[in-house]
């Protein structure tokens, strides 16, 4: 039952930080770790933050061994991307341009800050969780998020401006 | 000031936004594999820390760590007598469900309730429930008689004992398959016999929740048990004994119950 109740959501923390086609894996170690060390677990903490933090560090050591860079290069589900908003009116195709560009962004942020971003945006923790699931006190995680949000709005600023010039 | 905050928050609905429409593939079931992996024959499947051979090579550095934890820890389980006992993961005993995992979150401090909970005297709560309320002589009247969801549980509560606050949780636990769950460690788990019935002595606190009719865990019921729990079941009704006893005093209080 609790396996089945955070299966999707530690999956996609583990997709999402760099685990890529191996996530089911990972989240399978966890799940394994999490209930092999019950005895580390504060009873009345939250369970999701708990097994997310698991998620993170396996997915650290997963990524470590692979000797490859974190980055896993996030795309925009098939629905969103390309062809359909091509056809649709004009804003559309400006905002499908937006979001293609803020991606492309997000995926050559430094490796904290987009860990940061994930947790905070894709996956919808709060500044707390998100601390407790990267490990890193609490201001790191405002400061981080901060640094990745003005960096992004640099980058969306810098590629406006591209367009426009190039228009 | 203020306009750095509004585009912070700018940026953060688009970066939400772009979260909602990531291309992320589906979760493989996993419940099976885990919990294969966490019953007893982990060590008779050999190789276990991966499924898919591909990935094992990768892993191997943290498969050996995980080996050696689990060879530790059967060296534990099989030193032990209680640890003799942990053979499954989820066991069903008189509609009571014990699990070897964390439980919910329970609410915050003691207002956790039962569904529809309703105060009245042990003459009328045994007009309200299908099944014979059993009342333990050894603590004589309770101070409290709750009916709960409809007749479904009957709680007796004792304020004033010698083991602290003590309360008896009476349900059709032979009919209804599950009435509640404990989050329980197996290890703490031992059998017992009362009255010549089967019952289950659970050492120490642990979560416990409601289940309601249609299955599902009654949050609002969740909270964490105080001292130790005995439960055992006659051919009509089944019990839950809570309170801040030893096994042998748990045992007279519930073989006292008629």
């Amino acid at each position: 039952m609790l396996v089945a109740r955070y299966t999707l959501r530690a999956h996609r923390a583990a997709f999402l930080l760099g685990a890529g086609e191996e996530s089911d894996d990972v989240v399978q170690e966890a799940f394994v770790k999490a209930f092999r060390h019950l005895s580390r677990f504060r009873v009345g903490e939250p369970f999701g933050p708990w097994l997310l933090r698991i998620v993170t560090n396996e997915t650290k050591n997963l990524t470590r061994l692979r000797r490859r860079r974190t980055a896993l290069t996030l795309r925009l589900s098939a629905a969103d991307s390309g062809g359909t908003a091509a056809d649709g009116p004009v804003d559309e195709v400006l905002a499908a341009e937006r979001r293609a560009r803020l991606l492309a962004a997000v995926n050559v942020l430094p490796d904290r800050e987009r860990q940061v971003l994930v947790c905070r945006y894709f996956l919808d923790l709060s500044e707390a969780e998100t601390a407790q699931v990267l490990d890193w006190p609490l201001g790191s995680v405002k400061s981080r998020t901060s640094r990745a949000l003005n960096r992004l709005r640099g980058l969306l600023v810098a590629g406006q401006q591209d367009g426009v010039s190039r228009g | 000031m203020a306009d750095r905050a509004e585009w912070q928050s700018a940026v953060e609905a688009e970066v939400r936004a772009l979260g909602r429409e990531l291309d992320v593939p589906p979760a493989t079931d996993l419940a099976t594999a885990v919990r294969r992996r966490l019953e007893g024959p982990a060590v008779r499947r050999g190789p276990l820390v991966m499924q898919r051979v591909g990935t094992l090579r990768r892993w191997r550095p943290a498969w050996r760590a995980a080996l050696i934890v689990v060879a530790a820890l059967l060296a534990v389980l099989l030193a032990t007598p209680q640890g003799r006992a942990v053979i499954i993961h989820v066991f069903r005993f008189a509609g009571i469900e014990l699990r070897q995992e964390p439980g919910p979150a329970r609410s915050a401090g003691s207002g956790a309730s039962l569904p529809g909970e309703r105060r009245m005297s042990l003459e009328q709560a045994r007009h309200q429930v299908s099944f014979p309320i059993l009342v333990p002589a050894a603590l004589g009247q309770p101070s409290e008689v709750v009916v709960s969801d409809g007749g479904r549980v009957a709680s007796l509560t004792y304020r004033r004992t010698p083991y602290g606050e003590v309360r008896m949780d009476e349900f059709a636990g032979h009919l209804d398959p599950l009435v509640f769950q404990k989050f329980v460690h197996f290890g703490h788990v031992t059998e017992v016999e009362v009255n010549g019935f089967k019952g289950m002595w659970i050492k120490g606190p642990h979560e416990l929740i409601y289940i309601t009719r249609d299955g599902a865990p009654a949050t609002a019921s969740a909270r964490l048990t105080t001292g130790n729990t005995l439960i055992w079941g006659t051919r009509q009704v089944a019990l839950r004994l809570e309170g801040n006893f030893g096994k042998t005093a748990a045992l007279a209080i519930a073989s006292s119950a008629h």
